[in-house]
């Protein structure tokens, strides 16, 4: 309990910090507008590093295009199971990961796949050779069922991983986990092939 | 009979065109009516002295609803609206309607001042009013909804109007967002974003775009959730190792946890008296749970299929709607809390995020890529064609 009120002291302090640096030096945290009354409202300056932006109900600085996800500049769009979706999910910020940092798992399953044994067992190694290393274990899930529950699964995946490395011997304060759930696909498409690339673990570091 | 579907885009366009366009408006297709129930009526001009095409907004509204069937102009039908918008009055425009009823019964007379600005609401007001007037039920053109959308590496909170007009980004991220839930109301939206590479849990304000931190504590931090007085938040922590249900006071910030155990348990939603239901995987699969408001022993509701997850509550308390697999399939289901009918409203694929409107009769729910809502009995079926892909969609209570 008491680490929990130091966890919400820290999450309050980043809150006064997130919420100053993320609303920009335009958007004045003390505005208040009502729905009908936002034309007064200023842009947003868009500050580089950030990673998100939030705007006054109707002031987003946003081109007709932004959000457009028709187009064709997008990478990784691939087979849309007969083209019925306009548009594709596709895995955004630029990690990619190698393949020998890749853990998959069957469907359903936390439990980690033969084939992908050697690679824990490698990056255990490493960071076992290494102890300044701190490693995320990024669990995924593919794109069926509930978004929230697939968080979880993601977590039960990832945490595999963290004791199988543990096991070998890795001190648990190298590892942090997250979850992404299905938010960041490895392959877009809406077949096996693809759900199957996309449970996994990566091990960022 | 498959009621004939009504593309909104061209009207759209005409409306959208010489404007500033933020983003890309949504278009709606009926796809499923009840079979020869949609009560004709006639919309007549409301003559061309307003910028905005009143007539058309209602008409479309009014289709929109599966259970009003406006008429071509000359036909013959059973209510009539006629109308008229001009400059005027002190702030801009006068609009009055008139709805008639058989033999020209006037069941409606009514005049709004509005400025230019606040045509479409007012367009919006009078679809209702007639919905009213007509079915007994509060109609939902003048209801909001938001939703993610996500291309190329941003995510987009998304906010729009219940026909998919006006479109608005409230909030754009090079991280994933997720979850959105908007409090009782109508003013904050809570939801889960991945800024930072790690999960947190943020209230935002729409009008202003003030954003709090609520949680950021190691490990998920996921599934928010308001209480129906709008002062507690329920979500998901898995800080001591496994996924449980939390409820926070966001005056006092003091949390409260309500689960314990070693299965999953997460996508806490309210029911009206403050219980909490919830998705968890104690029994071997997930299914949906029910707790007293401080926790306690949990009591199993969903008996049906291997996967029930992801509730969401009827304004009323009565229903709970959820994702649910049979045969490798998630369809969207719902259970009566009273009678324990469930019934599944959806032929199913990788639907999932249900939310029901204010008036409770209809449910919004995507695939993953767009976004459909069905009607609590099933007859009435309406797609949302998005330009781009959306998910996550909830709809707004009522309120401002």
């Amino acid at each position: 309990m008491q680490q929990f009120v130091r966890n919400l002291i820290a999450a309050a302090t980043f809150a006064l910090v997130a919420g100053c640096a993320s609303t920009g030096d335009t958007t004045g945290e003390q505005q208040t507008t009502t729905p009908q009354d936002t034309a007064t409202e200023q842009g947003i300056t868009a500050q580089p590093g950030q990673d998100a932006y939030s705007y006054p109900y109707g002031q987003a600085p946003l081109q007709q295009d932004a959000y457009d996800t028709t187009g064709g500049s997008q990478t990784g769009g691939g087979p849309s199971g007969g083209g019925g979706y306009p548009g594709q999910a596709v895995a955004g910020g630029g990690n990619t990961v190698s393949a020998d940092r890749i853990v998959y798992f069957a469907f359903d399953s936390s439990e980690i796949l033969p084939e992908s044994q050697s690679v824990v067992t490698k990056n255990a190694r490493v960071l076992t050779g290494n102890t300044r290393i701190i490693t995320q274990l990024e669990g995924h899930t593919d794109e069926r069922g509930s978004r929230e529950y697939n968080i979880a699964l993601g977590e039960r995946r990832a945490n595999a991983v963290r004791q199988a490395m543990i096991a070998l011997g890795v001190p648990p304060q190298q590892i942090r986990v997250v979850s992404y759930g299905e938010e960041r696909p490895a392959a877009a498409g809406h077949d096996e092939q693809s759900y199957a690339l996309n449970r996994r673990v990566e091990i960022v570091y | 009979m498959r009621l004939a579907a009504i593309k909104l885009f061209g009207l759209i366009a005409v409306l959208l065109a010489g404007r500033c366009v933020l983003a890309q408006p949504l278009t709606i297709d009926i796809t499923k009516g009840i079979e020869g129930s949609g009560i004709p009526i006639t919309i007549a001009s409301f003559g061309g002295g307003a910028p905005e095409d009143i007539a058309s907004i209602v008409a479309s509204d009014l289709q929109r609803t599966g259970k009003i069937a406006p008429q071509p102009a000359g036909s013959r039908a059973d209510y009539s609206v006629t109308g008229q918008a001009q400059p005027g009055g002190a702030r801009g425009y006068l609009v009055q309607f008139q709805l008639a009823g058989a033999q020209g019964a006037p069941l409606l007379n009514l005049s709004f001042d509005v400025a230019p600005n606040q045509l479409r609401p007012v367009a919006h007001k009078i679809s209702d009013l007639i919905y009213e007037k007509l079915t007994g039920e509060k109609g939902l053109a003048g209801t909001r909804i938001a939703y993610i959308a996500s291309s190329g590496g941003s995510w987009y909170l998304v906010v729009a109007d219940a026909d998919g007009q006006n479109p608005r980004v409230i909030l754009r991220s090079g991280q994933p967002l997720m979850s959105p839930a908007w409090s009782p109301d109508g003013g904050k939206l809570a939801y889960v974003s991945f800024e930072g590479r790690h999960p947190q849990i943020v209230v935002q304000d729409v009008y202003s775009g003030a954003r709090r931190v609520v949680s950021a504590a190691p490990g998920i931090n996921g599934a928010p959730s308001w209480s129906p007085n709008g002062q507690r938040l329920a979500f998901t922590l898995s800080k001591d190792g496994n996924p449980e249900i939390y409820a926070l006071d966001l005056a006092t910030q003091s949390p409260v946890r309500l689960t314990n155990g070693s299965a999953i348990d997460t996508e806490p939603v309210w029911l009206p008296d403050g219980s909490i239901v919830f998705t968890s995987d104690r029994g071997g699969s997930p299914q949906l749970y029910r707790i007293g408001p401080g926790g306690g022993a949990a009591q199993r509701l969903t008996f049906e299929g291997d996967y029930n997850a992801r509730p969401t509550v009827s304004p009323d308390g009565r229903y709970i709607a959820m994702v649910h697999r049979r045969g490798g399939r998630f369809h969207i289901a719902v259970l009566d809390l009273q009678t324990r009918q469930f019934r599944v409203l959806t032929s199913g694929g990788l639907d999932e995020s249900p939310s029901f409107a204010p008036n409770g009769k209809m449910i919004i729910y995507s695939n993953g890529q767009r976004l459909t809502a069905v009607s609590l009995d099933g007859s009435i079926k309406q797609d949302f064609t998005l330009r781009g892909n959306g998910r996550d969609p909830v709809w707004a209570p009522y309120g401002r």
